[in-house]
């Protein structure tokens, strides 16, 4: 049974199909609101679960699933809100908190301690102890007992109970992170992205773990945009959306179609208009590159179109605009601007060469924070304007003060600090920085990532712009659909290769779909 | 919100993070130091190896070896102490003031250093913990705090220790001398917080204080209990200072005269931790290797001393192993990754 | 995420201290004036015109060697520069040996003094950003290969003046009876800003202080700024040292290596944070400023050395409560 249509919002309270009876939820957070600066995390969210399920948490990025989860495990305290555990209210005032209530935690930021071993890690708070002393035998035992179930995942089936964790591949280090959670024999288990780095191998020894805890009685909160697991695990799902919850529904009674059509809401309108493709001459021209992360990339980029990156996330997409920009290095292969080849050693060089980068993290790689606007906008241009080495104020509010009209970032004054903008404007000086640099080519790795709709509607506007001018961009998104409504063609990248070219009438998301799973299109 | 696919069957697996190479290099690699410095002052010193040379010896490193600990465990949680030095000092002092030459109050000196040591470690730790000050800085300002109080409590060097003290200090005890027993002591207790679960909780802090937090670690009693075990062995520093030396300094290992109270000894606690393998981050490491850290440091001490070289030019020979320490476990070709 | 501006209007006793914890140039130099008034109290006749001049006159030498720590803080990565001192002591030696009491040398003492403290900074920056040692071991480690160095040079016995006309320029009373040297900080001080602020490595050095990888990838040389920031470190050093041998007109062996703490200090009051990125100059004038009349007020309260450390300490750790608080574990 749905609670709530496709705009409205459910109460607090409801019913499940595997209801025990219960009133109450086992699990109800109401209320929650959140805000980070000057950025709303939560606003008035509520997730109601019960015991035995596993309970999924839906939402575009941004929406503000892994700040409820936080909350629940005591890593971030809510600016308001209540959370009650079978009838009672409970106050989690800390990780130490969350654990007495039989709360556990996968994170998506893995909690493990590199430099320890992972029975060490496994065993971490929660030591035992003989006379003072940490048992080692009794770790190792433990380790051995909460490794078990997953024995079969792990890389060569050997149990890494002795083993640092930095040694570990991604998919061990993974398994090890939900292994140390499970070991503490929760009752609620939170999994926040945790089949990110696993094989699908890994994956189904997970969910068969996963379905036997259910059926032992533990609620689980199931956190993924891979909406297969999702139909494939879940029970319920609460989906939330600008940081609030918009709809629960019952798996048995939805589709793959409608969660989507829940978590995006509004359509995005913007349609680019397509370039006629022949005309343009070839701007930039990469044959077999070869990085750490890419095995031999060739493809070509015609002046004034939008070429994106699409294909599984991983496969080579953000290495290759960082190996563009010089920002790893070029083991093998050639890239030629304009028929001359280009010596691509730092972003120094690859700036001279006309290219400009937004990075997909812009918190760690975009922005300054802590640094005034003016000078996040103006830093990657200061060449033009300096005299001598000084750098005259008018000219640089002067062309600070063009980029912020160009695309209308709201902000108070140059001189506050950029952490004060929201996370839309705050992209937009990530861009908007490159404009002054008149860049020949743009790259953008995941540029709308966790901004809200109108600043996505003004990127792609800008987006148009340039191209219009004849600057060429390498566009990389994480949503197909948006690839489709931007790009004039697009790359299909697998495994550090480029295996497909779609143009022309093969922009469709079948086609897109297909070539990214790597199988036959099939013809309607 | 990505429309991604299933979970890939094939991975190209990047299995390490970091060239584990570069930390075993750090950890053997002052073991190596030890030897050659021991070789090279047997070289130069024939007497080297007698019963009152080694006793001399030992009674002279026992003090920085208690230090090298203190540091240790401080930097294991990814902090620092500037102010050992000047804790030291002020435990020294006045453990000197209260004994008064009076063997009947050795005890309530014992206690008194020990005790000046936790305090002192407690308030840096509060700073740390519960202010949030950063640790170099907060225990930058302390510096001045516990230099000023060490010089308000014996203005000038002076006070004595009894004399049944000293002696024992460089006797020996079934073969051994006392102040070796003395640094062994110092190494088992610290294998003993290795395998508590403090001592783990150390290296989960440093390591990675958010992943830590998340796990349930009390993040803040680490931290403070950190700083508190430091200030017990600065407190034991501080009377093998005084069984060594037998009288009270205000100003003993300073920096530039009364420029700041114990600098050098604060400086030579890491250098010591710095060549035994501890990583400045925090993390990694251990205290036996800054306790044989601290023995090179002592033994190069006696090979600039037995070259006839003025003790200036030991800072010079000091400075230049720091940093060729590190230098060598650092390097760039021990690295790999993107430029 | 949805947007929303912050609302400024209830301004509450608590958010009134928040405001000014975000000013701490603004604290610092109400800290100095309220540590004249002080010391006017205390002492009538303390913050008379001449021994305010006399306060600064002191405080300026700090101020100069205090230049350096201010641009190497701010260029992140823990930096810190603990040669400071040192430097500007063997700067002052080679500048005295070459004057040899003299003027014919001036300029040739000069540049020798600040060839020395540059390039001192150099194989600071150097082994920094190219053998990855920690600011704090790699300048620590130079403090003894200084050291070393003077001992060599010196023999033990520093030997020299200063030259006469150095010697003027510090000491000579110009205009409203400032010293020479009160001049000469406030050029600098003005130059100092200026390169901060106005000048393309100005920028650099603040971005790479509060985020490398983001100024890496916006075209700014990382390396070279880095490496540059410890060259003018040294250089500054060096200049200080120069300058207070004008003042002594003789050297000693440990002449200025006791700037190298309150240099750090002054650093810290002034509000630049030791992370980096953030601060300027202006507090750090300030900082030397505060540190010397609190200074200057215990002296002439009598108090001991002992007690003049421990309010000096105190009241950094009261400064740094107010504003150099560090984050939450949980937000």
């Amino acid at each position: 049974m749905r609670s709530g249509g496709p705009g409205g919002r459910p109460t607090a309270t409801l019913t499940t199909a595997s209801s025990r009876g219960a009133r109450v939820a086992y699990l109800q957070m109401a209320g929650l609101h959140k805000r980070y600066g000057g950025v709303v995390a939560l606003n008035d969210a509520n997730l109601a679960c019960e015991r035995g399920e596993v309970h999924a948490l839906l939402g575009p990025n941004g929406s503000g699933k892994s700040t409820v989860n936080k909350i629940l495990t005591g890593v971030v305290a809510p600016d308001a809100g209540t959370i009650t555990i079978a009838g009672r209210r409970v106050t989690i005032d800390g990780p130490a908190a969350a654990q007495r209530h039989r709360i556990a935690a996968v994170y998506q930021d893995l909690s493990l301690v590199d430099d320890l071993t992972v029975a060490d890690n496994i065993a971490l708070a929660v030591e035992p102890t003989r006379a003072g002393f940490v048992s080692r035998a009794e770790v190792r035992r433990r380790a051995e007992e909460a490794l078990a179930p997953f024995a079969e995942a792990f890389d060569r089936r050997e149990l890494p109970v002795e083993r640092r964790v930095s040694e570990l591949s991604a998919g061990d280090q993974q398994l090890v992170e939900i292994a140390k959670a499970l070991a503490r024999k929760p009752e609620i288990l939170v999994l926040d992205e945790a089949t990110a780095s696993l094989r699908a191998a890994q994956v189904e020894v997970l969910f068969d773990v996963v379905r036997r805890l259910r059926d032992d009685g533990v609620l689980i909160v199931f956190v993924s945009h891979r909406l297969e697991e999702i139909m494939e695990l879940c029970d319920r799902a609460t989906i939330l959306r600008n940081g609030r919850d918009v709809a629960t529904v019952e798996r048995a009674e939805t589709s793959e179609a409608e969660l989507v059509r829940l978590m995006i809401g509004e359509i995005e309108t913007h349609e680019r208009e397509r370039r006629p493709e022949p005309d343009a001459e070839v701007v930039l021209r990469v044959t077999d590159l070869r990085t750490s992360r890419l095995n031999g990339a060739t493809f070509e980029l015609r002046r004034g179109e939008v070429l994106g990156l699409g294909g599984l996330q991983g496969q080579g997409q953000s290495e290759l605009l960082m190996a563009l920009f010089g920002a790893d290095r070029i083991l093998g292969g050639t890239v030629e601007l304009g028929g001359r080849p280009l010596r691509l050693t730092s972003p120094r060089a690859a700036m001279r060469a006309g290219f400009a980068y937004v990075p997909g993290d812009r918190g760690r790689e975009g922005i300054l924070t802590g640094r005034p606007i003016l000078e996040n906008l103006t830093l990657p241009s200061l060449n033009r304007r300096s005299r001598g080495g000084f750098l005259p104020h008018r000219d640089e509010r002067a062309a600070a003060n063009r980029v912020v009209e160009q695309l209308a970032i709201k902000l108070g004054d140059l001189e506050d600090s950029v952490g004060s903008l929201s996370g839309g404007n705050q992209q937009k000086v990530v861009v908007g920085k490159w404009l002054l640099t008149e860049p020949r080519i743009v790259l953008l790795d995941d540029p709308t990532k966790g901004i809200d709709v109108g600043a996505k509607q003004e990127l792609f506007t800008l987006i148009d712009a340039l191209t219009a001018q004849g600057v060429s961009v390498l566009f990389n998104s994480s949503e197909d659909r948006e690839l489709l409504a931007m790009c004039d063609r697009i790359l299909v990248l697998y495994e550090g290769r480029v295996v497909d070219v779609l143009a022309g009438d093969r922009l469709t998301e079948e086609a897109l779909l297909a070539a990214t799973l790597r199988i036959e299109e099939v013809q309607a | 919100m990505t429309t991604a696919g299933p979970a890939r069957d094939d991975v190209a697996v990047d299995v390490r993070r970091r060239p584990q190479r570069a930390a075993l290099v750090g950890q053997a690699m002052v073991f190596v130091l030890l030897v050659i410095a021991a070789a090279a002052n047997a070289a130069l010193q024939p007497t080297f190896f007698t019963a009152y040379n080694l006793s001399s010896m030992f009674a002279t490193f026992a003090p920085s070896v208690a230090a090298a600990v203190a540091q240790t465990i401080v930097v294991l949680t990814g902090a620092i102490d500037l102010s050992l030095g000047a804790l030291i000092t002020l435990a020294s002092v006045v453990a000197v003031v209260l004994v008064d030459g009076d063997p009947s109050k050795i005890p309530l000196a014992v206690a008194a250093a020990l005790a000046v040591g936790l305090l002192g470690g407690l308030f840096n730790g509060l700073l740390v913990a519960l202010v949030r000050l950063q640790p170099i800085v907060a225990t930058f300002a302390t510096t001045f705090v516990f230099g000023g109080l060490a010089l308000t409590v014996l203005p000038q060097p002076g006070g004595s220790v009894p004399v049944e003290v000293t002696t024992a200090y460089r006797a020996a005890t079934l073969g051994v001398p006392n102040a070796l027993w003395l640094i062994l002591l110092v190494a088992l207790l610290w294998v003993a917080l290795r395998r508590s679960r403090l001592g783990i909780h150390l290296y989960a802090v440093g390591g990675n204080t958010t992943a830590a937090f998340a796990t349930g670690v009390r993040v803040t009693r680490v931290q403070v209990a950190a700083y508190l075990v430091a200030g017990l062995f600065a407190g034991v520093a501080a009377l093998a200072i005084l069984a060594n030396t037998g009288s009270g300094d205000p100003y003993v290992g300073s920096v530039g005269g009364a420029a700041i109270i114990g600098g050098e000894l604060t400086l030579s606690s890491i250098a010591a931790l710095v060549i035994g393998g501890t990583a400045l981050s925090g993390g990694r490491g251990g205290a036996l290797g800054s306790i044989a850290g601290a023995i090179v440091l002592g033994l190069v001490a006696n090979i600039v001393f037995f070259l006839g070289v003025s003790s200036g030019m030991r800072e010079l020979i000091d400075g230049l192993i720091v940093i060729g320490a590190l230098a060598f476990t650092g390097a760039p070709w021990l690295r790999r990754g993107r430029q | 995420m949805t947007d929303t501006s912050a609302d400024l209007d209830r301004l509450s006793p608590r958010q009134a201290l928040a405001w000014l914890g975000a000013r701490p140039v603004l604290i610092a130099a109400l800290v100095a004036v309220a540590l004249f008034v002080f010391g006017e109290i205390l002492s009538p006749g303390f913050a008379a015109y001449g021994q305010v001049l006399n306060v600064l006159r002191v405080a300026s030498f700090l101020g100069i060697i205090a230049i350096g720590q201010t641009i190497v803080v701010l260029s992140g990565g823990e930096g810190i520069d603990l040669s400071v001192g040192k430097v500007a002591t063997f700067a002052a030696i080679l500048a005295a040996r070459a004057s040899a009491g003299g003027d014919e040398a001036i300029l040739w003492s000069l540049v020798l003094a600040l060839g020395a403290g540059a390039l001192i900074g150099l194989v600071n920056g150097l082994g920094i950003t190219f053998l990855r040692i920690p600011p704090l071991v790699m300048t620590l480690g130079m403090v003894g290969i200084v050291q070393g160095i003077v001992l060599l040079y010196t023999g033990g016995q520093p030997a020299g003046r200063s030259a006469p006309l150095l010697r003027a320029l510090v000491n000579t009373r110009t205009l409203g009876n400032l010293p020479g040297i009160l001049y000469l900080w406030l050029l600098i001080a003005i130059l100092v800003v200026i390169l901060l602020r106005r000048t393309t490595y100005g920028r650099w050095l603040y971005a790479v202080g509060a985020n490398r990888t983001a100024a890496a990838l916006s075209g700014v040389p990382v390396t070279r700024t880095v490496v540059t920031a410890y060259v003018l470190s040294g250089t500054f050093a060096a200049l200080g040292g120069v300058l207070l041998l004008g003042y002594t007109e003789t050297v000693f062996l440990n002449l200025a290596d006791q700037y190298m703490l309150p240099s750090v200090a002054a650093v810290v009051i002034g509000g630049t944070t030791l992370a980096g990125g953030s601060g300027g100059y202006a507090g750090t004038a300030i900082g030397a400023v505060v540190l010397t009349v609190l200074d200057s007020i215990l002296v002439t309260l009598r108090m001991e050395e002992s007690g003049r450390l421990i309010v000096n300490g105190i009241v950094l750790l009261v400064l740094l409560s107010a504003y150099g608080r560090q984050r939450r574990l949980r937000q």
